[in-house]
C-alpha cells in the first residue's frame, strides 16, 4: 500500500448558485457569502467521504487507523450543522464547523482541524468576504494548527500540506490571478506537499514513535488537508 | 535523515569497541539497520551506510541468514529482518520483569477507569512501552508496545525521572528537549519544576504534551533496590518503571479559550 496513489475523486459540481451576494462594480473584486463557505464543507466532507478508506488505510500503517473514519464523522456532522444553522454568517458558520469537528472527529486530527476552522473563523467577520479575506482566513487556520502541534514544513504532517496551498495561493493571488486559479495553484501544492512526506521521518504525533519505520509512509494528516484545497478548488472554480 | 558523520562514528564506535568481538558488534549494526530502516536494504546499501567492505558485509548477512535473523527477499535479492527477531523480540517481552508483573492489574486498571494503560521503562532519553492495554470501547486502537516516546513529552517519563537521582536527572536534562507539540515542556526551569511537582504529588501528568488531543496520568513503579521510606530510588534501576492511563480531552479543548 505504500506509494499508492490518492483517489482525488472530483465531486459532482453543484449548479452554480448565486455566489456573489452584492451587485459588483464591472471590474470589482468578486465577494463570496455564507454559501461559498457551505459549498466548501459539503464538498470537503465528499471528498473525506469518497476517500474514508484510503484515510484510514494510510493510517493504519503509522497512526491508529481510524482517520479515515474519524474524519469522514465529524464532515458529515458538520454537514448536518449546516443544514440547521441556515442563519449563520461565513465567519459563524466555520466556527461553528470547527467546534464540531473538534467533539465529533476525535484523535489529533480533531482538535487540530477544529482549531483550523474556528481560527479561520474568527477572521471573516463581516457577512462577506473577498479572495484577500479568504488568504487571511486561510493563514489564520495554519497558526492555529501549529500554535497547537507545533509542526513545521518536513515533520510530515497537515503543514507539509496546507503551508505550501497557502503560499501558493497567495502567491496566485499576487500576480494577479483569479480566484479560480489561485484555488486551483493551492489544491496542486497541497497535493504535491502530500506526496513529498512520503520519504521523510515522521517528527510530530503518533506516526514519530515509530522513528525511521514511518520512512515511506504517505502522511493521512498531510492527505486529508490536501483533500479539503481540492474541495476548496471546486469551489473556487464555479467563483466568477 | 541526519546521518552522523561517518569519521566521527569511526572514531567513537573504536573507543567503545574496546574489549569487544568486531564481528558480534557489525552483525548487530546490520540488525539494527535492518530494524530501523524502510523494511529492506541490499548488500552494496547496507555496505555503504556502516562504511564497511561488501565482501565483510555478504558474509554477515549470509550468517545471519542461517540462524534466521535475516532472509533474503528472492526477488529483489534484498535483505530485510527474519523470522527468529520476532521471537527474540517477544522473549525480551516475556522475560522482562515489570511487564509480567503488570499483565493483570494493567488490565483491571483500564477496565476500572476506562482509559488505555500502558507501561514503560526509561530507555536513553525515551520511554520505551513494554505493555498496553487498549482503552476498553470499540474504537480502533494500535498497539503501541515498542514505541518510544521523549521521556519529558509524556507522564510516564516525567514519572520515572522525578525520582532519578540527580546525576542521571541532570543528565536528561541536558539533552535536547523537543517540541512534540506546542505544549511540551522544553524549558529546562519549567520542566524541573513539573519534576519536583511529580515528587510532591506522587503521579505526573500531561496535557496534549505529547499528542495533541490526548493526556495521561501516570506513577512509577518502584522496586525492591528502593527505600520504601524516602520513596526515592538508591540506585539507577533499570526495572523502575511507569505506568500510565491516556485520557482523550477533546471535551475541555477550549476550555481555556
Amino acid at each position: 500500500m505504500a506509494g499508492s496513489e490518492t483517489k482525488l475523486t472530483q465531486t459532482r459540481p453543484e449548479r452554480m448558485v448565486a455566489v456573489v451576494s452584492e451587485p459588483d462594480l464591472p471590474g470589482a473584486t468578486p465577494r463570496f457569502n455564507a454559501s461559498f463557505i457551505r459549498r466548501w464543507v459539503r464538498a470537503s466532507a465528499a471528498q473525506i467521504e469518497a476517500n474514508r478508506d484510503f484515510l484510514t488505510q494510510l493510517d493504519a500503517a503509522i497512526g491508529d487507523a481510524d482517520h479515515g473514519v474519524n474524519m469522514d464523522r465529524g464532515f458529515g456532522a458538520s454537514v448536518v450543522d449546516l443544514e440547521v444553522e441556515s442563519e449563520l454568517g461565513p465567519g459563524e458558520l466555520l466556527t461553528r464547523v470547527g467546534t464540531t469537528l473538534v467533539y465529533r472527529v476525535g484523535g489529533a486530527a480533531g482538535p487540530l482541524y477544529g482549531t483550523m476552522f474556528r481560527q479561520a473563523g474568527a477572521v471573516l467577520s463581516e457577512a462577506t468576504f473577498d479572495a484577500e479575506d479568504l488568504l487571511k482566513a486561510l493563514r489564520a487556520g495554519l497558526d492555529g494548527i501549529q500554535g497547537l502541534g507545533a509542526a513545521v514544513e518536513g515533520d510530515k504532517t497537515i503543514v507539509d500540506a496546507y503551508l505550501p496551498a497557502l503560499q501558493a495561493f497567495e502567491r496566485a493571488l499576487r500576480a494577479g490571478d483569479d480566484v479560480a486559479s489561485a484555488g486551483r495553484s493551492a489544491a496542486e501544492a497541497s497535493h504535491e506537499g502530500m506526496r513529498a512526506t512520503i520519504p521523510l521521518q515522521a517528527r510530530k504525533g503518533r506516526a514519530s514513535y515509530l522513528g525511521p519505520r514511518s520512512v515511506g509512509h504517505q502522511d493521512p494528516g498531510a492527505t486529508s488537508t490536501s483533500l479539503l484545497f481540492v474541495a476548496l478548488a471546486s469551489v473556487t472554480s464555479g467563483a466568477p | 535523515m541526519s546521518r552522523p558523520d561517518p569519521g566521527s562514528t569511526v572514531v567513537s564506535a573504536a573507543a567503545a569497541r574496546r574489549g569487544t568481538i568486531q564481528s558480534v558488534d557489525r552483525a548487530a549494526r546490520i540488525l539494527k539497520e535492518l530494524g530501523s530502516g524502510p523494511s529492506r536494504l541490499g548488500v552494496t546499501e547496507l555496505s555503504d551506510r556502516l562504511g564497511l567492505a561488501k565482501g565483510t558485509v555478504y558474509g554477515l548477512l549470509r550468517t545471519l541468514e542461517r540462524q534466521e535473523m535475516v532472509e533474503q527477499d528472492p526477488e529483489t535479492g534484498k535483505y530485510r529482518l527474519g523470522p527468529a527477531m520476532l521471537q527474540l523480540g517477544n522473549a525480551f517481552l516475556d522475560n522482562h520483569e515489570l511487564r509480567s508483573r503488570s499483565l493483570l492489574w494493567a488490565d483491571s486498571l483500564a477496565s476500572r477507569v476506562g482509559e488505555a494503560v500502558r507501561v514503560g521503562v526509561l530507555n536513553g532519553t525515551t520511554m520505551l512501552i513494554v505493555h498496553h492495554v487498549f482503552r476498553p470501547d470499540d474504537s480502533v486502537q494500535i498497539l503501541e508496545v515498542g514505541a518510544s516516546i521523549p521521556w519529558h513529552a509524556c507522564a510516564l517519563g516525567k514519572a520515572v525521572v522525578a525520582y532519578a537521582d540527580d546525576h542521571e536527572r541532570a543528565a536528561l536534562m541536558r539533552e535536547p528537549l523537543v517540541a512534540l507539540t506546542g505544549r511540551t515542556i522544553t524549558d529546562p526551569p519549567r520542566l524541573a519544576g513539573a519534576l519536583g511537582a511529580v515528587v510532591a504529588e506522587g503521579f505526573a501528568t500531561e496535557d496534549q504534551e505529547a499528542i495533541v488531543g490526548e493526556a495521561e496520568i501516570a506513577a512509577a513503579v518502584f522496586d525492591h533496590r528502593c527505600d520504601r521510606h524516602a520513596r526515592r530510588c538508591s540506585d539507577e534501576s533499570q526495572s523502575l518503571g511507569g505506568v500510565v492511563s491516556r485520557a482523550v480531552v477533546n471535551d475541555h479543548q477550549f476550555a481555556g479559550h
